[in-house]
């Protein structure tokens, strides 16, 4: 099932995120939005972080390159790396077609929840990217 | 996308950068303080433009590079070798003039890469104009546009970018950017003559049989980016701090084996 971009919340660094429960646990999948793929354009390289590696909201996560400059991702919330999409840095010519189902970069078990609190609203996010456009 | 100088003015609230006069360094400490400031903008917002030359021979691979390409590269394999923290390929950094510009950006609001290129470039084109070297972006080139295969070659001036600088359909001038949530740094390297660790890369002095007085070229680019920038730039030193984090950085990095050949 396609996923909805207009149900994610987005940080302002133009990561997505995409709060499901799994199991029972709380989990969200990150990627990088399609306003920020459009920006960059021609992304080359990527560069992901190793399964269960903690990671807090704002902190990198890893890096892309795209017309040689090296830009980080960073988390939108709190948590434990539990899925990497491995296959990404060697199709990210797909990414641009396809940035909410395809393009998914890590999913993190979210260990606190309020952290998402901060992060945008789909029409907050269009908001942004409308001013930065 | 917004203007580069709006966002200039508005990240850094006045419209005075700091500019470090021309110095030679080796490969660690030159990367060292690019990222030094770069740090230190991300947190101030005052901008930042440095000019810098190699005291020795050097190879530096872009930050994505795989390390055992270097193999592609023969007449390189005497030199030192440091991976910068910037994509592309590989630069063989010797009869050179490297700039590095730093600038704040708004959070959120931190794609300017092409922008940025553009505006950097056109300051140092003209600069060049007034030497009488006529170089233009290669989008303007009329050369048509490189295969993805020519475009991942070992070496950066055998790559074409649209915005890069060519003299007679060589490239003299490549850029390179990193960025922070709150900065972006871009240094380039402009070809003053070839090397004889890249011999088939001509240099302006080869392209026009005249070599171009540096301090000279400097001055018109800093004129040319004020004025492209709306920005001022007042003299001044590396803070004392930035020095420290740059000795910091460069043992930890850039005279670091592993941070060198970590891909």
């Amino acid at each position: 099932m396609s996923r909805d971009e207009s149900k994610l919340l987005y940080a302002e660094s133009h990561e997505w995120v995409d709060l499901t429960e799994e199991g029972g646990k709380a989990v969200g999948t990150i990627g990088l939005s399609g306003f920020a793929l459009e920006q960059l354009n021609d992304l080359v390289y990527m560069e992901l972080p190793e399964l269960g590696r903690e990671l807090a909201a704002g902190e990198e996560f890893g890096e892309v390159e795209s017309v040689k400059a090296v830009s980080p991702l960073y988390s939108p919330v709190n948590g434990k790396v539990i899925a990497v999409h491995d296959d990404l840095p060697d199709s990210l010519e797909k990414l641009n077609d396809d940035p909410y189902d395809f393009g998914w970069i890590v999913k993190v078990e979210i260990s606190d929840s309020n952290s998402a609190d901060k992060l945008l609203d789909h029409a907050a996010y269009q908001k942004q990217c409308a001013e930065a456009g | 996308m917004m203007d580069l100088p709006n966002r200039v003015a508005n990240s850094a609230g006045s419209g005075i950068g700091r500019l470090i006069s021309l110095a030679t360094a080796d490969a660690a400490e030159n990367m060292a303080i690019d990222q030094s400031i770069l740090d230190s903008v991300s947190i101030s917002g005052v901008p930042v433009l440095r000019f810098y030359q190699w005291s020795e021979p050097t190879l530096s691979m872009g930050y994505f590079q795989r390390f055992r390409t270097r193999s592609e590269h023969a007449a390189s394999f005497p030199i030192r070798c440091v991976r910068r923290a910037t994509g592309g390929g590989a630069i063989v950094h010797d009869q050179e003039l490297t700039y590095s510009i730093c600038l704040p950006v708004a959070p959120g609001k931190a794609w300017v890469r092409d922008t940025l290129y553009q505006q950097t470039h056109q300051a140092i084109a003209d600069a060049l104009a007034c030497f009488g070297v006529h170089a233009v972006p290669f989008r303007l080139s009329g050369a048509c546009i490189r295969t993805k295969e020519e475009n991942s070659r070992f070496l950066c001036f055998q790559r074409r970018t649209e915005e890069d600088l060519v003299v007679s359909g060589y490239k003299v001038l490549g850029s390179a950017q990193r960025k922070t949530r709150t900065a972006v740094l871009q240094h380039g390297s402009l070809l003053i003559h070839a090397s004889r660790y890249a011999p088939e890369l001509p240099g302006i002095g080869e392209l026009q049989s005249f070599s171009i007085p540096v301090q000279q070229l400097i001055e018109k680019i800093v004129t040319n980016l004020s004025a492209g920038l709306h920005l001022d730039w007042n003299e001044d030193e590396l803070t004392d701090h930035e020095k420290q984090m740059a000795s910091k950085i460069s043992q930890e990095r850039f005279t670091n084996a592993a941070w060198t050949m970590r891909r």
